[in-house]
């Protein structure tokens, strides 16, 4: 203790700052000093020497087989912890066997866990830092110059096969010999030496090294059965069990997903995939079963997936629209798109609203490329030639496309919990107007593809082809329509509760409501909406309208024609029914309101996530406590 | 000055110390005694300090508090691995924090004239 210093003074130079001195790394602080030396020992060699980690790890045969699997289950648990984001060093690497593999060399079943361990630690870093899924997580890839490579082990997996095979017999003899009730095993060599262990120990070794030929297999070659064979092996085996459970979920997603080239479908099956919150690994391997080679599945190139997606069959291969500068930039745009999207939920917004900018830069010059080209023409259509055409449904599938981008951006923040009740009226109004424009692009490029086909003048058999397709797109249209009516009814109790009881107001002491619309409005999707046109129809808004435009009502009108369009796809339909449950909710709410009157003191409104993540439901409370909605 | 019913924490710092932490040493806090003096004479000196697992850090001194935790700046650790070679690992570490709890061993880089000079009672 130094007695001439006072309590909380320092002696310091001038160049000294609180604020950094907060970062310094504590030594002997276990979270913080990696360091730590608490093992006693200098070295791995000093550790060995001391007859850590002997090889093998028991005289008694048993024994050793026993250790070897609390070996590997430790090693899987570490390699769990690894995936959830620590180092390499910290987790999978402090196992001694592995850091100095060429003295298990002997040992056939730690040698052959542990080098397809090493090999599969490798693969997974090389698949996570070239999709970059870890974000800011970059622990996860750094090796520390581990001795994660070796020679010989491309021949992993044929010494874990024959390991693997081996024991296999082993296991048949011994069930055999159980059958045969002979004392006298085969030719063959036991695994350990008490017989009524052996089936068990058999089945416990294959199952780890099974399972380890799964994770390593994996990078290299997606495969749906292997998946499922193992995911019941699994369940038998260790603490990791959950981790693995899932990761084996998550891959047996990405494995059920059917290539299909279609780009609105591998939208839709990434943002589904996301909704159960995969970790990073999973999310590199969807990526780069995603994108291979700079084409989609490895397979199509992505002018021919937006030529697909213009419902202009004629020109998919075609080598003037791959080349043409647009078509380029946007086959891009979608491949970012896709990375994006395989990122965790915050990264992914954060990207989103930068690549927000990209849409919507592009869309505009296109639009004034097309002008330029073709002045305004628009309705000169007989003289239409191929060329405009192209462009003008390029121009609108870009525009719907940013709105899509535009509109997961804005539920994502309520998945992040960014915004706060007295930004809610604003973000559902901003989701109305996005929605809204959604589907208006959504219309206008199938109106525009069926254009196409009836100039063309196609044969009958199309037709039922294109009918069923129509139909898929009228669900897909109402389905948004539900959103829009939803976001809009929402604003508007929002601003009826703003104007007529001064809830909800946004505090002011920082950011003024206008500087958080204008994050919104980043990347100007939509064009020609200002803070302004916001303020006034918000400020407009009053109860009688809101009780006239029942928009709570008029979804639950639309959701029984929905119902059965979605019958075989039960993800839909669990979102039908969570709409359902909003809007019901909400009628109910806002028919109190309205009863009681929306300026009456003892009104307690407050908004709830309990059925959809994105759409709220309106709590009402009278001051004397009792819950009425 | 806070009074002494302030609980010690690993760098009790109070309000004064912290509204002044960029611009003034200690004078401004009111300790001048000639302990504290010599003590500032040895900022930025290259430090040697061992602590109670064997570690050694090397590294600039760059604050002390009354309770005798110690910031060196741009440090590097050194442990002894007697049977591999080099005998010693070493890593760069950059600003760290030793609480006095953990520090066996403190010597700073000076002359033996200053050093006999720090020793003598005054």
């Amino acid at each position: 203790m130094l007695i001439d210093l006072q309590d909380g003074e320092l002696v310091h130079g001038e160049n000294f700052s609180l604020f950094a001195a907060m970062s310094a790394l504590e030594i002997m602080d276990p979270k913080m000093d990696s360091g730590i030396e608490k093992s006693g020992y200098n070295s791995i060699e000093e550790a060995i020497g001391d007859g850590v980690a002997p090889v093998p790890l028991s005289l008694d045969r048993t024994v050793d087989v026993q250790r070897s699997i609390d070996v590997m289950d430790h090693l899987f648990s570490c390699e769990a912890t690894w995936h959830k984001g620590h180092t390499l060093a910290q987790t999978v690497f402090t196992c001694i066997y592995l850091m100095r593999m060429e003295r298990i060399s002997s040992h056939a079943v730690l040698n052959s866990f542990c080098r397809i361990l090493r090999a599969t630690c490798n693969a997974v870093i090389s698949v996570v830092s070239t999709a970059r899924t870890h974000e800011e997580e970059d622990l996860f890839t750094m090796a520390f110059g581990l001795p994660l490579r070796d020679e010989g082990d491309e021949k992993c997996l044929s010494i874990l096969n024959a390991v693997e095979e081996t024991i296999s017999r082993q296991l048949r003899a011994c069930k055999a010999q159980a059958l045969s009730k002979t004392k006298t095993l085969q030719d063959l060599e036991s695994l350990q030496d008490n017989p009524d262990l052996e089936e068990d120990y058999c089945r416990a070794l294959l199952c780890r090294l099974r399972f380890r030929k799964v994770l390593t297999l994996f990078p290299v070659q997606f495969c749906s059965k292997m998946v499922h064979v193992l995911c019941n092996v699994l369940t038998i085996m260790f603490q990791a069990v959950r981790y693995f459970e899932k990761l084996l979920h998550d891959l047996d997603v990405i494995c059920a997903l059917s290539l299909d080239p279609v780009l609105e479908n591998v939208l839709h099956f990434i943002v589904q995939f996301q909704k159960s919150v995969p970790d990073l690994v999973p999310r590199a391997f969807l990526q780069t079963l995603l994108i291979q080679d700079g084409k989609l599945y490895g397979q199509n190139m992505f002018p021919d997936v937006i030529s697909r997606a213009l419902s202009l069959p004629d020109i998919i291969g075609d080598k003037e629209f791959q080349m043409n500068e647009f078509v380029v930039q946007l086959g891009q745009l979608v491949i970012n798109l896709l990375k994006i999207l395989c990122t965790n939920t915050a990264w992914q917004r954060r990207k989103l609203g930068k690549s927000l900018q990209d849409w919507s830069t592009i869309s505009i010059q296109l639009e004034l490329a097309l002008k330029r080209e073709f002045g305004e023409t628009r309705n000169v259509l007989h003289h239409e030639n191929m060329c405009m055409r192209v462009s003008k449904q390029l121009l609108i599938w870009t525009q719907e496309h940013a709105y899509w981008v535009a509109s997961r951006f804005l539920t994502l923040g309520f998945e992040l919990d960014l915004y706060s009740p007295g930004e809610y009226c604003m973000v559902y109004w901003y989701m109305y107007v996005v929605f809204t424009k959604l589907i208006e692009k959504m219309q206008l490029r199938v109106l525009a593809s069926s254009e196409t086909s009836r100039r063309k003048g196609k044969k009958k058999k199309d037709h039922s082809k294109d009918s069923g397709r129509d139909t898929a797109f009228s669900s897909t249209c109402l389905l948004l329509q539900c959103y829009v009516l939803l976001s809009e009814g929402l604003s508007m109790m929002l601003a009826v509760l703003r104007n007529e009881s001064r809830s909800f107001q946004l505090p002011s002491i920082f950011n003024t409501e206008q500087e958080h619309f204008d994050l919104l409005q980043k990347a100007r999707v939509p064009e020609h909406i200002s803070y302004y046109s916001f303020k006034e129809s918000s400020s407009r808004a009053g109860i009688s309208d809101l009780v006239k435009y029942n928009f709570f009502k008029e979804i639950q009108k639309i959701i029984p024609s929905l119902r059965g369009s979605f019958a075989s796809e039960p993800e839909k339909l669990a979102e039908l029914r969570r709409i359902e449950q909003v809007a019901e909710h909400n009628r109910i709410a806002l028919n109190i309101i309205s009863q009681v009157g929306p300026n009456d003191p003892s009104l307690r409104v407050s908004f709830e996530f309990t059925h959809h993540p994105h759409f709220a439901v309106a709590v009402v409370k009278r001051d004397h406590d009792s819950s009425l909605a | 000055m806070e009074g002494p019913s302030v609980p010690p924490q690993a760098i009790p710092v109070s309000e004064d110390a912290y509204c002044n932490s960029s611009t003034a040493p200690v004078e401004a806090a009111g300790s001048s005694s000639p302990a504290v003096a010599k003590l500032r004479k040895l900022l930025f000196r290259r430090m040697l300090i061992g602590v109670n697992d064997g570690r050694y850090f090397l590294g600039l001194f760059h604050c002390i508090d009354k309770q005798g935790n110690i910031i060196l700046q741009d440090a590097v650790e050194y442990r002894s691995a007697r049977h591999s070679s080099p005998p010693t690992e070493q890593r760069c570490l950059g600003l760290i924090l030793i609480p006095a709890a953990c520090r066996s061993s403190c010597q700073v880089d000076c002359s033996i004239e200053e050093k006999m000079s720090l020793l003598c009672l005054e």
